[in-house]
């Protein structure tokens, strides 16, 4: 990003618009950690303002839309700004769906606090755990261009897929055994299953984060997972 | 808020209190000065015209434009030889000078502008137009009217429309030269690169582009020397001489215009010198129509 | 520092073209070597190397005095109508040297088309602008001429604009026109190089544009080398891009390739603005 543009309005407005993808990405991050404790600490409050907060990073998904369509229009960026403009555009549409996602965890969460404790929740924290640090590690990779951390998503991304496979097994077996905890059950399946899609878009942010450094597309290039 | 609304009737107070100062009544004064200079400037020309309008114009008839001049004592007559005699001297002092003066414009701006010779050149030009006239008629007859031996002994010596011709020449060339120069300076150098970028020569680029181009300043100033030549006196008095007849051929002495009113003003004869009156609006009239046809051909162009 | 480029197309392009085509089109149609360039004393050009493909349109870019414009002029000598130039290194066009002693400039000049900044149509009419290349090699048949006029106002999409008034003074067009007429005369000879030297700089979008997209139609028949200050003007029209600074090729890529990732960080800088 060294020297700076001869243009310090186009400067400004990178920052501008980096700034409020930033800021987008640490209330997503916080939203996650908010589910996680609404989730495991069976606290409504938490789970309630999961659901609250998403509001705020809708209005930021907008503004960074905004600031990217602004700099794109005044500016013409290219080479590394145009990568960049492009890369944070899309990782902030991929930070809106991990804080949906969040919310639908944290609707989840509220019904299934609702109804007694089930122990198999446990099995839920390795995952929730997994995925929680690739959506901060994807935030750096792209706030520090770090490449290589962000190569590392896409193979932690396919564990937490074989993860959340395993554990649904697990559900499924545990449901025929204990038919009256279904409905915790499936609420389980699916928060694994909303864990898993936050992995891949953690992967997503990754992904961008390389092309805006290297230019390259890592896209679909690994074995076929899905 | 409030401050850029009140900011704008200050602005304008101020505008309008500043007509009023002491620097508006120098402005004013200044511009009066200027006005009645300039109406100053046209009385000696108005009343130059006034005077060869007054005594030229009653003895101004095609008798005074096709006849010869009267002798001393002698009624009517006119001065018809010594207008063609201008002319012709005019004309000669053109073919003469302006072949030299447009190919000497082209060598020095498009050929070989920063080379020693072209400033050379140029820097003799410029002397040349300072020179008084006197001096050419001085130079054309040493070269000329005196008698020459040995290897210039094939020049015809003495008074004669050639000399008056070569002394006007001299006085001219270095006009049409400098002015050609400028004309040519003035054509864009964009028509040259996109000629020569076409893949034509030097000469083609010269031949169809510059000249076309150039042309109608370069025809100004061969006007505006042509008017200049016709006023000229002292050149032909060395050279041309005078005649009282009707030119039989270029090796005799040519009467002028210039030299007709220079000699009948000095003599005690009245009706010579009402003649010289006419002779001068003449030429004043030849002179002023060739400076507007410049002008008019320097105009087609813009 | 030589850059070669892998071009697929070309070759296809030559085994397309018909016999009436001279000269085959080749990845190294416009070949610069070991080129140095100087005015007078100072030094313009710094060994310069870069081939330059047939057929398609190579966009120079770089900031004032990066010498691309010099290296343009180079290539139909022009240059050479400077007092105190001196070359190095050589230029090939087609395999052949283009200062072969046995080369006339007047010749080469004639095959390379030229279109400046500037529009500079001769105070002429419309006509005789197109018409002046053949007039100065001496071509008279009226149908020749006439012919020529019609093709090369239509190969500069002018013929609609121009074709009722093609005896009015060419100054009389407009901005965008005159530039048109200018690459119409430039085409008339049938060159095979089209050397434009910032043609749009002092046109307005729309003209811009139909100079851009006469361009595109152009790069059919000729290889074109456009010099530009506009950026977005090299990304939209040109096929490779060279990037010049303080008298060096620094880069030479397909443009795409120079606008999204440039390989070194000189270009970079300069096409995002960063320059100190």
């Amino acid at each position: 990003m060294n020297p700076t543009h001869i243009l310090t309005s186009f400067e400004e407005a990178l920052r501008q618009l980096r700034n409020d993808a930033l800021m987008m990405a640490s209330l997503t991050e916080r939203n996650l950690e908010n589910a996680r404790k609404g989730l495991f600490e069976r606290d409504e409050d938490w789970c309630n303002t999961v659901i609250a907060d998403d509001e705020e990073i809708d209005t930021l998904e907008v503004q960074v839309d905004r600031d990217g369509i602004n700099v794109m229009l005044r500016f013409h960026p290219m080479a590394s700004d145009m990568r960049n403009v492009i890369s944070t555009m899309k990782m902030s549409v991929n930070l809106e769906r991990i804080a949906d996602q969040a919310v639908n965890i944290a609707r989840r969460s509220r019904k299934l606090i609702a109804r007694p404790e089930v122990t198999e929740i446990a099995l839920l924290q390795p995952i929730f755990t997994v995925a929680e640090t690739m959506v901060k590690d994807s935030i750096r990779s792209y706030a520090n261009g770090d490449v290589e951390l962000a190569r590392g998503l896409k193979e932690r991304d396919r564990e937490l897929d074989d993860m959340n496979r395993s554990f649904a097994e697990k559900m499924t077996n545990h449901m025929s055994a204990c038919v009256e905890l279904i409905p915790s059950y499936m609420d389980l399946i699916f928060m694994a299953r909303f864990l898993e899609r936050i992995g891949d878009q953690a992967k997503n942010i990754g992904e961008d984060s390389i092309y805006a450094v290297s230019a390259e597309d890592t896209r679909h290039t690994g074995p076929a997972v899905d | 808020m409030s401050t850029s609304t009140i900011e704008p009737p200050d602005f304008l107070d101020r505008a309008i209190t500043s007509g009023s100062g002491a620097r508006a009544f120098w402005s004013r004064f200044l511009t009066c000065v200027c006005i009645s200079l300039a109406f100053l400037t046209l009385i000696p020309l108005l009343s130059i015209i006034f005077l060869l309008l007054k005594n030229g114009l009653p003895n101004l008839s095609l008798s005074a434009l096709t006849e010869l001049p009267p002798a001393a004592g002698m009624v009517g007559g006119g001065f018809g030889n010594a207008i063609v005699g201008t002319l012709l001297m005019v004309a000669i002092g053109l073919v003469l000078a302006t072949p030299f003066g447009i190919l000497s414009a082209i060598y020095i701006n498009e050929y070989a502008p920063a080379s020693r010779l072209s400033n050379t050149v140029r820097f003799v030009a410029k002397l040349l137009t300072g020179i008084p006239s006197i001096i050419c008629g001085v130079f054309a007859y040493a070269v000329i009217v005196l008698p020459k031996t040995g290897w210039l002994a094939w020049i015809p010596s003495g008074f004669s429309a050639w000399a008056g011709g070569f002394a006007l020449a001299i006085l001219i060339l270095p006009t049409i030269l400098l002015t050609a120069e400028q004309a040519l300076m003035s054509v864009p150098h964009a028509y040259r690169e996109a000629s020569y970028g076409l893949g034509a020569t030097n000469f083609q680029t010269i031949w169809r582009v510059v000249l076309p181009d150039g042309l109608p300043a370069i025809m100004t100033g061969i006007m505006l020397a042509v008017a200049r030549a016709a006023g000229e006196t002292a050149p032909l008095i060395f050279t041309a001489l005078f005649s009282q007849y009707w030119i039989q051929s270029f090796n005799e002495p040519t009467a002028s215009l210039s030299v007709l009113i220079y000699n009948f003003s000095t003599t005690f004869d009245d009706h010579q010198k009402a003649m010289a009156w006419t002779a001068s609006l003449v030429l004043v009239i030849l002179v002023t129509v060739a400076n507007i046809s410049a002008q008019v051909i320097f105009r087609k162009k813009q | 520092m030589t850059f070669t480029m892998e071009q697929p197309q070309t070759t296809s392009e030559s085994e397309k073209s018909g016999p009436t085509q001279q000269t085959s089109p080749r990845a190294d149609f416009l070949k610069v070597t070991n080129f140095n360039f100087y005015y007078g004393k100072k030094q313009a050009l710094f060994d310069v190397n870069i081939e330059i493909p047939a057929r398609q349109v190579t966009a120079f870019i770089g900031p004032s005095g990066c010498g691309k414009s010099t290296l343009l002029r180079n290539f139909n000598r022009m240059n050479e109508l400077i007092n105190g130039v001196r070359h190095e290194g050589d230029i090939l066009l087609n395999g052949r040297s283009i200062y072969d002693k046995k080369i006339e400039v007047i010749a080469l000049r004639r095959s390379i088309g030229m279109v400046f900044q500037k529009s500079n149509p001769f105070p002429k009419s419309i006509y005789e602008n197109i018409v002046y290349s053949l007039r100065i090699s001496g071509v008279r048949n009226k149908a020749t001429l006439d012919e020529t006029v019609e093709r090369s106002l239509r190969g500069a999409a002018l013929w609609e604009e121009a074709k009722d008034r093609l005896h009015e003074s060419a100054l009389g067009l407009s901005g965008g026109q005159m530039q048109r007429l200018c690459i119409a005369r430039a085409i008339a000879n049938q060159p095979e190089i089209l050397l434009m030297d910032e043609p749009c700089s002092a046109l307005d979008p729309i003209a811009t544009a139909k100079v851009e997209d006469l361009i595109h139609e152009l790069k059919r028949q000729f290889t074109i080398i456009i010099v530009t200050h506009n950026m977005q003007q090299a990304t939209r029209c040109s096929d490779q891009t060279a990037f010049f600074y303080l008298g060096k090729l620094i880069e030479f890529d397909a443009t795409q390739q120079i606008f999204s990732n440039p390989g070194e960080k000189q270009t970079e800088d300069y096409i995002t603005g960063r320059f100190g």
